[in-house]
């Protein structure tokens, strides 16, 4: 099943070629297991394109897709305050947080997590506050002689009450972010990792494997992209921390990068018909009231136009 | 591939059904051999087996068009480079592709010859129901988040993957693993 949906996953490449097919073509035959397995996720894979329109409509009604939908209201400022104690924490109608029941002899685990156009507070069990950007999911375990998070994907800024007697660690993929009391920002997209610190002293090793750290202090930002290779720069960490209060704020990235953070803040997505204008370096703070109207001041400053259609705001070349 | 050129093709075809020839070319023979696992490959990105089935008669046309004097060293190869071209030609003119003539398919799918492996005519308009809808719909939210988004805007909304990697900021290699993780937990979380 596992190789089935890679093949489904490969087959959908843009750049289809003869090399593909002869691999298929092999695997199909390598096993008898292989056919029905392939015809059974096919089918399912059928199911979704058969009913696109169906399912993206069902997706957009409120009322039945429970949790996906954000249930103060869209972009809503993190007015409410969530206090998590040791033993759970409370749980509202309609809040996307899970607590796992705990492990026998291991250190319980809480998970975290926002949904599209999501923003929110949380308080740890340590008095450590956690903000979680839209479409993040963060996983908490406390024990005795560490604290240790989990930010499996997405974006979160920490600050850390300090206890040296009980580090703090962020695990994001394969790195492992070290602290002992400080405010920093960490964004994991994509494998992707960026941190950037505004107070204290933080501890980057890139991956468990590897006995390199990166040791970053206040006003610098440690990019690390997929290959593994660091960047260490000087920025103003308000600008990383800017999304808490509503503003995303540029200095060179691409468009599909802003529209990527966009689709993550909006409900209504915004979609790149033209992928050349992805490229567009972007700089400057968005304010994140609603997409139309972003999209209409930047469509000020960029060459471009947008269009309403049935996939989302669709932007254009103008 | 124009609308027009693809009608002229449809005509000979249904003229002269395949199975009336009384020899076969290397290439039509390797073609009638790997038939269904080329129907398999065309159908991972169609809405059903019986669109699959329109891009392997397309498929037989288009090797029919060819001088069958010509020497094939490697059938194999090449029957997949036409298909996977076949495949990229409709991705550009999906739009088309989507308003094709069913009744033209109906009338001429009987003349493919070889065991019939169809789902039944019409079977692409065969009405998913509400409730199963709302289970893909379900299953699809309950991906992580970027699996999820992936998903919707590769397989739901039509972006290819070049597309879909533009609007969410990744590479295309990164949409691949997405896409098949998504139909891994989709797989699972349905079966049940």
């Amino acid at each position: 099943m596992v190789e089935a949906a890679g093949w489904i996953a490969r087959l959908q490449r843009d750049d289809l070629n003869e090399t593909d097919g002869l691999e298929f073509d092999a695997w199909l035959a390598a096993f008898p297991d292989n056919r029905p397995a392939y015809r059974q996720t096919l089918d399912l894979w059928q199911a979704f394109g058969a009913s696109a329109g169906e399912v993206l409509a069902q997706m957009e009604t409120p009322a039945r897709t429970p949790g996906r939908r954000v249930a103060n209201g869209g972009t809503g400022a993190p007015t409410r305050r969530w206090l998590v104690g040791a033993g759970g924490f409370a749980v509202a109608a309609g809040l996307a947080a899970v607590v796992l029941p705990p492990m026998v002899r291991k250190a319980p685990e809480q998970i975290l997590s926002s949904g599209r156009g999501q923003r929110r507070r949380f308080q740890l069990a340590d008095g450590t506050n956690v903000d979680l950007n839209a479409e993040s999911r963060l996983s908490v375990s406390f024990s005795r002689s560490e604290r240790r998070v989990s930010l499996e994907d997405g974006e979160a800024i920490f600050d850390v009450v300090s206890d040296k007697a009980r580090p703090f660690t962020v695990a994001a993929g394969e790195h492992t972010v070290r602290v002992v009391g400080t405010q920093f920002d960490v964004r994991n997209r994509d494998g992707d990792l960026t941190v950037t610190v505004a107070r204290g002293r933080v501890e980057v090793r890139p991956s468990s494997a590897s006995d390199r750290v990166f040791v970053l202090t206040p006003g610098q930002r440690l990019d690390i992209g997929a290959g593994g290779v660091g960047t260490l720069q000087a920025v103003n960490p308000q600008e990383a921390f800017s999304w808490r209060s509503g503003r995303l704020v540029y200095r060179g990235q691409p468009l599909a990068r802003v529209v990527a953070d966009l689709n993550r803040q909006f409900v209504d997505q915004v979609v790149i018909g033209d992928p050349e204008l992805g490229a567009i370096p972007i700089t400057g703070v968005i304010v994140l009231d609603t997409p139309q109207a972003v999209m209409s001041r930047l469509s000020l400053m960029l060459p471009v136009r947008t269009v309403t259609s049935e996939r989302g705001l669709l932007l254009l070349r103008k | 591939m124009s609308p027009g050129a693809n009608a002229g093709k449809r005509d000979v075809t249904s003229s002269e059904p395949p199975e009336t020839r009384p020899q076969d070319s290397p290439l039509v023979a390797a073609f009638l051999e790997k038939r269904q696992t080329l129907l398999l490959f065309l159908a991972a990105r169609t809405r059903s087996m019986a669109r699959a089935e329109d891009l392997v008669q397309d498929l037989f046309v288009k090797i029919r068009q060819m001088d069958p004097a010509a020497e094939v060293r490697a059938p194999g190869p090449l029957l997949y480079r036409m298909a996977a071209n076949l495949l990229v030609d409709q991705a550009r003119s999906a739009q088309r592709t989507e308003r094709r003539d069913d009744q033209w398919r109906r009338d001429t799918r009987p003349t493919l010859g070889g065991e019939d492996i169809v789902e039944g005519p019409g079977a692409d308009e065969a009405i998913i129901g509400r409730e199963r809808v709302r289970q893909l719909a379900e299953a699809v939210a309950g991906l992580p988040p970027q699996m999820g988004r992936a998903f919707r805007l590769h397989k739901l909304e039509g972006l290819s993957q070049a597309q879909t990697a533009q609007a969410m900021g990744v590479s295309r290699k990164m949409i691949e693993q997405h896409i098949q993780a998504a139909v891994r937990r989709l797989t699972q979380s349905l079966r049940s």
